[in-house]
């Protein structure tokens, strides 16, 4: 389980007030997070990840402090709308980085790519280059990579932003089932409320770096009094 | 038909007699019977491979000496993305792109002379100071056409190297190398080519036959051996040579779509690694930095007042701005009409191309090449030092094409690309279209495309050179006859003179023409 507490974030030069979070996602559960353009979703997963340092607050995953910890030694994998892949390197070499960048495999390691590749449908594919491959299948890449890098928490920065509703759907339903089977801690930042409401039990609304609704997501999506709330789906 | 083609055709066609009917004239001198018999000897003869060998030797020096150390000092610049003088260093760095040839050379003379704060003593005439010149002008070149490609990785790849836990070595393996390869081809094709067709620095720093190039035993063959038919052997050869390399370029290089940014951070930093780049940093500030400040010393000291009441001086510092202003003018309207017609082939992006080529065509054959040409084609009939003014504006305007087509184009494509439907939508056509669409959003480019022209034209001693007479002088060409009087501090006074005016001239145009930023 991963537990945000008080955390606090500004950006340099910024005269807005300060952002704060506090949060809780459970293993086997995808969050997703909601809210208009610079409410601070991508902001906390930037904290998360470890690119951007709090001011104060904790991030525990399992009752351990992280948020001290530098970016790489974060149990986090980040999948991104785009440039998740090195372009020049074949799909087989950008999933083998998630695991050592030196690309020093045992061969255990060989077998877990070609199971993640395999659970993705990217089996035919692994020697193919992200340029030659469709939005839907680089991200299928990303997921593979994230999976075989086995961390505890996978955060989607809005992975799916650039597909179609159906693609998006399937894949969100895969990022479902990964997450259950593996035990990790997701949280997903979507523009889309249908993605919300296929991925979560739960949906964390966000508005000027505050967490104002966190409910169960038909329920956030259909009921909410809140007129930011209401205001952000009466413009979507 | 679409309407800008007629002008672009004029344009062109004016350009391709100018180029060509040079190349045709050396080309018949070539067949003349009488040619071939003595001349045959004189390919094979030990002096042309003398000349071929060192033109290729010192190019490839000045290459590696140039590029290698620009690679290091353009990462140091991507990963140090916040020190404080960053801003101003770049903008130091395209100091050189403004400086004449000549002003640089006293630079260098001011630095590593007999005199200078690190005295070299006969080893700067020769390959020595031609590599030192070579490196002044193309390191921070090569530093700027190079850090692009580091502002070309994704910030998003950064991360995730980040996270992938990737240390310096793999960051290089698997973001830095395959980004930068693509392009470092093509920039040192481009180097290489602008060292082989250098003329200033080998002219006033070779040291005699020995560190001769071509392009100098060209001038040498037609102004003091009186020797038109080497001449021709010579330009040809050089031509050739060119259109190599300039293939070369063209097929390899690829810039990336990245402006140079100077203060955006555009990636993490360097950790333990910081102190040295910064120190890397600033070695080569001041490798670019101290043959200006040394010879603006050496020129305040110098005899200022016995240069400023020279009458030749100020009759000299009058045709450099003749020359350079209208050159200026003449090259970006001619790049104008060629640009409009490229643009309005939107739908046709490989003819588009080809145009823009054309405009650039000059690319491939060096000024003294088409100087030569001249020389041989005109000679006969008129007296060639009569007309050096309209020659050399004209070969001046010719060699600031491709630098008007690379500023000005993206711009107005750009333009052309978003209003050209509304402007037929509102029937505006020719000049309304010009005043309150095209002169208003594209100034900026205009003014410095003209400022780019005028300060080659005005520093060019390569033309010049080959038709100028002691009455005639441009300062380059005044500065080149004081260094050859043994006038040092004179030439020092004259040079920064010039470097000054140069700056003024450009930074009027660039602003007076652009417009301020904020307009």
């Amino acid at each position: 389980m991963i537990e945000i507490k008080d955390l606090e974030f500004n950006y340099t030069g910024l005269e807005s007030p300060g952002m704060h979070f506090d949060l809780e996602v459970a293993g086997g559960e995808v969050l997703s997070l909601i809210g208009p353009s610079g409410s601070g979703k991508s902001t906390l997963l930037s904290l998360i990840a470890g690119f951007l340092m709090p001011a104060a607050g904790e991030i525990l995953l399992d009752g351990a402090a992280i948020e001290t910890l530098p970016a790489a030694r974060r149990p986090v994998s980040i999948v991104f709308q785009q440039h998740n892949l090195f372009p020049h390197l074949d799909l087989y070499t950008n999933v083998a980085l998630g695991i050592d960048p030196a690309l020093r495999l045992t061969p255990s390691q060989v077998a877990s790519i070609g199971d993640a590749l395999e659970r993705l449908g990217l089996s035919d594919l692994r020697r193919r280059k992200p340029g030659s491959l469709s939005g839907g299948q680089r991200q299928r890449v990303a997921l593979a990579r994230a999976l075989v890098r086995r961390r505890k928490i996978l955060l989607l920065d809005e992975a799916f932003a650039a597909l179609g509703p159906a693609q998006r759907a399937e894949m969100i339903s895969l990022v479902k089932n990964l997450v259950q089977e593996n035990g990790m801690a997701a949280l997903l930042v979507s523009h889309q409320p249908r993605d919300a409401l296929i991925a979560s039990e739960r949906t964390a609304f966000l508005c000027k770096g505050r967490i104002t609704a966190l409910q169960p997501t038909a329920e956030l999506l259909e009921q909410s009094a809140l007129p930011e709330v209401r205001e952000y789906l009466g413009s979507m | 038909m679409y309407p800008q083609a007629i002008p672009a055709a004029l344009v062109l066609g004016l350009l391709a007699v100018i180029v060509v009917a040079p190349l045709v004239g050396l080309l018949q001198l070539g067949a003349m019977p009488g040619f071939e018999s003595g001349d045959l000897q004189f390919w094979q003869s030990a002096y042309i491979r003398r000349v071929l060998v060192f033109s290729l030797w010192q190019a490839l020096l000045s290459t590696l000496c140039s590029v290698l150390p620009a690679i290091l000092v353009a990462r140091a610049f991507a990963l140090q993305p916040s020190f404080p003088l960053r801003g101003f260093l770049l903008r130091l760095f395209a100091l050189p792109l403004v400086v004449p040839a000549v002003v640089a050379v006293m630079g260098v003379v001011s630095v590593y002379g007999s005199d200078g704060w690190i005295p070299l003593g006969r080893s700067l005439y020769g390959l020595g100071g031609i590599l030192l010149a070579h490196v002044f002008f193309n390191l921070p070149l090569a530093v700027r056409l190079l850090l692009p490609y580091w502002q070309a990785i994704p910030q998003r790849h950064w991360q995730l190297a980040e996270q992938l836990d990737m240390n310096t070595w793999q960051r290089w393996r698997f973001l830095e190398w395959p980004v930068l390869r693509e392009g470092l081809p093509g920039v040192m094709l481009l180097v290489f080519m602008l060292c082989l067709t250098s003329f200033a620095v080998v002219l006033t720093l070779g040291g005699g036959p020995r560190s001769t190039t071509l392009e100098v035993a060209i001038y040498q063959s037609l102004r003091f051996d009186f020797d038109p038919v080497r001449a021709v052997v010579l330009a040809l050869l050089q031509l050739g040579l060119c259109l190599l390399v300039a293939g070369l370029t063209l097929k390899l290089q690829r810039l990336p779509e990245v402006e140079i940014s100077l203060d955006r951070a555009a990636s993490p930093n360097a950790g333990i690694f910081k102190p040295l780049q910064l120190a890397l940093i600033l070695l080569t500030a001041v490798y670019v930095g101290m043959p200006l400040l040394s010879m603006l010393l050496d020129a305040l000291t110098g005899p200022l007042s016995k240069v400023f009441t020279g009458t030749l001086f100020w009759r000299s510092a009058a045709k450099t701005l003749l020359i350079g202003l209208s050159a200026a003018l003449l090259s970006v309207s001619a790049g104008w009409f060629i640009l409009r017609y490229s643009a309005s082939l939107a739908g046709q992006p490989g003819r588009a191309r080809l145009i823009d080529l054309a405009g650039s065509l000059v690319y491939v054959v060096p000024p003294l090449v088409i100087g030569t040409g001249m020389f041989v084609l005109l000679s006969p009939h008129v007296d060639v030092f009569s007309w050096v003014y309209p020659i050399v504006i004209a070969v001046n305007a010719l060699m600031g094409m491709p630098f008007v087509i690379r500023t000005l184009g993206p711009a107005l494509r750009q333009n052309h690309a978003r209003y050209h439907l509304l402007c037929l939508s509102l029937a505006l056509t020719g000049w309304s279209r010009f005043r309150y669409l095209e002169w208003p959003l594209l100034r900026r480019p205009i003014g410095l495309a003209m400022a780019l022209v005028a300060a080659l034209a005005m520093g060019d001693l390569g033309v010049i050179a080959l038709f100028g007479t002691p009455e005639t002088a441009t300062l380059t060409l005044l500065i080149y006859q004081q260094l050859g009087a043994y006038l040092i501090p004179q030439a020092t006074v004259t040079a920064l003179f010039l470097l000054l005016l140069c700056l003024s001239v450009f930074w009027l145009l660039e602003r007076g023409v652009g417009g301020r930023i904020d307009d």
